[in-house]
């Protein structure tokens, strides 16, 4: 038992590892202390003093993020003391602050502005002019930075110099000069670069991606998972419900495959659920066609075809119950099994790490997909640069599955140039690409963010989707799609 | 018991007959017509549209967007009018302005006059002064008319330079800014050229 410690908050009693702070005690427990430099994900500063909580028997308030919690100690956040200390530590921050809300990015989500709705003086008692800085700096591809706002509570400084170990940033300068700011001809520029407007508790830090576009009160979460590589990172995806718009994605803490942030790759897979990225209806030889009678024509084909002249193509983009459904599906309508490709990007480095989260592997799905082989009784065939065992296999009938985020797949034009040669292409997949418009059908199909699936990340770990609302409502999922073809071919049996 | 009855029986009335009643009102009607023919009464009618009625200041009528001084739209695109208005009628897109006093404008800003309610809610929302609702009260025109009023037509349109006049222009201090900020706007930096405090 010595490793472990018992306090009391609020006349709550919580055990703790030794070693943890009052803090990480009060977390685990619910309650709320409000903070802002303290940041799970990364090391201890205590500069904001804004964690102020009454410990019994010491004469002052203490900082709940650097104060260990010791047996038997009692700590009391709510008396009118600590509340007394919330409301002065932020008339402090507020010194200097702006308050240009009404453009600040921020707004909305901001600690500083929810603690002031919540502590707050309102009336301030300073009567000298605000210390003006600098506003609006480039400093980076990603972000832009306004001193002005900051609080200096060095959270990006910390995430620079511990997750990334970048050292970009510093602050510089001292007392109400002090500024936050990058080094002489540094910019920010590394993969991670969108969590730091993600800590930033106020909106100093602000992503150039997202600037402007919307205010984030119109915006709902999804949680999901992030289909921009095998990592499978937590996110929460975030649309405007009015609009049927995406806007952007944030990382969600899990513990065992992101940690608390994600990589700038994975930022970016919003763009491809929107209505304009997205193929509508199915295109029959270039004309568009109800998904009823796409699927009658494919009914059709196959019903003519024997199995081994039918190939499918998948790309590890698709759910594992995607997978189980086409395979399953096409084993009973052919009464055998049809030849398996798997279709890998030619410059593709699977076994690329970059140390924290982002690999080379792009796929989300691809342990899922080997999996749902394995179980199906499926030995697949490698499409990577070389497509000489498709055009061999001289199949009647060719189902591909495209990838959905074409990011991972550079060479994708070249590869569908290759498919358009084959007899009777059929492409399941929202591309717009120039080179999918020679295809026989193609089946535009459900986004990531519009399943409830599975994803297997690489390391094994499976993790559900969750499905938003559809951007078209015709379209449907993969699953959905030979679970209609099946029907179909009974019917007509 | 410490009350006015200000209701008259209506029984007593009837008690005379319809037609005795209907005289009284007829007479009533008479007085009043022949006292404002010979001027002897003012007339509480206008001879609308020939002569415009004058509503106070504060009537809420069409919106109009307020300029900056040097002739900018002072709106900074924060989205509280859009947010408050309970018909949804605001449609606005926020662009980065390439002045960084202002930072952020309304690429467009879009008001479906059908579905305003004329609550003034935007009004009341606005924190920057930007969008008033103006003493215009004869909206109405035909089904091919643009019912949508957009930024420039909430900005520059005529009745509103008629009524309003210089009024338009918000007088609202701008917030000081750091002397590094690009900006062309007016008395924004604390110690800039050509200002005095």
């Amino acid at each position: 038992m010595s490793n472990q410690v018992t306090l009391s908050i609020n006349n709550q009693s919580i055990t703790v590892p030794a070693g943890s702070t009052i803090m990480e005690a009060a977390q685990k427990l619910g309650v709320s202390v409000p903070h802002f430099c303290w940041h799970p994900g990364l090391s201890i500063a205590g500069v904001c003093r804004f964690c102020m909580v009454k410990v019994e028997g010491m004469p002052k308030l203490q900082i709940a993020c650097n104060t260990p919690a010791t047996e038997g100690m009692k700590v009391d956040t709510v008396s009118s003391d600590v509340k007394d200390a919330h409301k002065w530590a932020l008339e402090f921050h507020l010194i200097n602050h702006p308050l240009d809300c009404p453009i600040c990015d921020q707004a909305g989500e901001c600690e500083l502005q929810n603690y002031y709705m919540k502590v707050g003086k309102y009336q301030s008692q300073m009567e000298d002019e605000k210390v003006l800085k600098p506003k609006a700096l480039d400093v980076g591809d990603t972000l832009v930075l306004d001193t002005e706002r900051c609080i200096l509570c060095s959270r990006c400084v910390r995430f620079e110099d511990e997750v990334t170990k970048t050292s970009t940033l510093g602050i510089f300068n001292r007392g109400d000069q002090a500024t936050i700011g990058t080094y002489q001809d540094r910019k920010i520029k590394h993969n991670y670069s969108y969590n730091l407007a993600d800590i930033c508790p106020v909106g100093a830090f602000t992503a150039k991606d997202f600037r402007f576009k919307c205010r984030v009160w119109f915006l709902k979460e999804t949680k999901t998972v992030c289909p921009g590589c095998s990592t499978g990172c937590n996110v929460n995806l975030f649309q405007n419900s009015n609009q049927r718009e995406y806007y952007r994605l944030k990382p969600r803490h899990n513990a065992d495959v992101n940690g608390h942030w994600m990589c700038d790759t994975g930022r970016t897979m919003y763009e491809h659920l929107n209505a304009s990225a997205r193929l509508p209806a199915p295109l029959l030889n270039g004309e568009t066609v109800s998904s009823q009678a796409a699927l009658q024509a494919v009914t059709d084909t196959l019903k003519s075809v024997s199995a081994d002249k039918v190939a499918v193509v998948l790309t590890a983009q698709f759910t594992n119950e995607d997978y189980k459904a086409t395979l399953s599906t096409l084993k009973t309508l052919l009464k055998g099994t049809p030849k398996v490709f798997v279709w890998r990007d030619e410059s593709e480095k699977a076994e690329d790490f970059d140390g924290i989260l982002f690999r080379g592997d792009r796929n989300p799905n691809t342990r899922g997909m080997m999996d749902v082989f394995k179980e199906q009784g499926v030995s697949p065939v490698m499409l990577k640069g070389d497509f000489s065992a498709l055009a061999s296999a001289a199949a009647e009938l060719t189902l591909i599955f495209g990838p959905e985020v074409e990011a991972g797949y550079p060479n994708l034009g070249k590869a569908l140039s290759r498919f358009v040669e084959v007899k009777k292409a059929v492409y399941f997949g929202n591309t717009l690409n120039e080179s999918a418009k020679k295809m026989w059908l193609r089946m535009p199909v459900k986004v990531f963010a519009e399943k409830s699936g599975t994803f297997v990340n690489f390391n094994g770990v499976a993790q559900k989707l969750k499905a938003n609302p559809p951007v078209f409502t015709a379209v449907k999922g993969v699953d959905e799609y030979f679970a209609d073809l099946s029907k179909m071919s009974q019917a007509t049996l | 018991m410490a009350y006015v009855n200000v209701s008259r029986d209506p029984e007593r009335n009837l008690k005379n007959g319809y037609l005795a009643t209907s005289l009284v009102g007829m007479g009533t009607t008479l007085v009043t017509f022949a006292k404002q023919v010979f001027g002897l009464e003012e007339s509480n009618t206008v001879q609308w549209p020939e002569v415009e009625y004058q509503y106070s200041e504060r009537f809420k009528g069409a919106h109009f967007l307020t300029k900056r001084p040097d002739g900018r739209v002072r709106c900074t695109a924060c989205f509280l009018c859009a947010t408050n208005c309970p018909a949804q009628c605001i449609t606005i897109v926020a662009g980065e302005s390439p002045d960084k006093g202002v930072e952020k404008y309304p690429v467009r800003f879009e008001i479906d006059i059908l579905r305003c309610v004329f609550c003034g809610y935007c009004e009341e929302a606005c924190p920057v002064d930007a969008i008033r609702m103006g003493p215009e009260y004869s909206m109405a025109g035909l089904a091919e008319r643009k019912w949508v009023y957009t930024k420039d037509y909430l900005l520059e349109r005529d009745a509103v330079k008629r009524k309003v006049g210089e009024k338009q222009i918000s007088k609202k201090d701008e917030n000081t800014k750091h002397d590094t900020v690009d900006s062309t706007l007016p008395n924004i930096h604390a110690h800039g050229p050509g200002h005095g405090h």
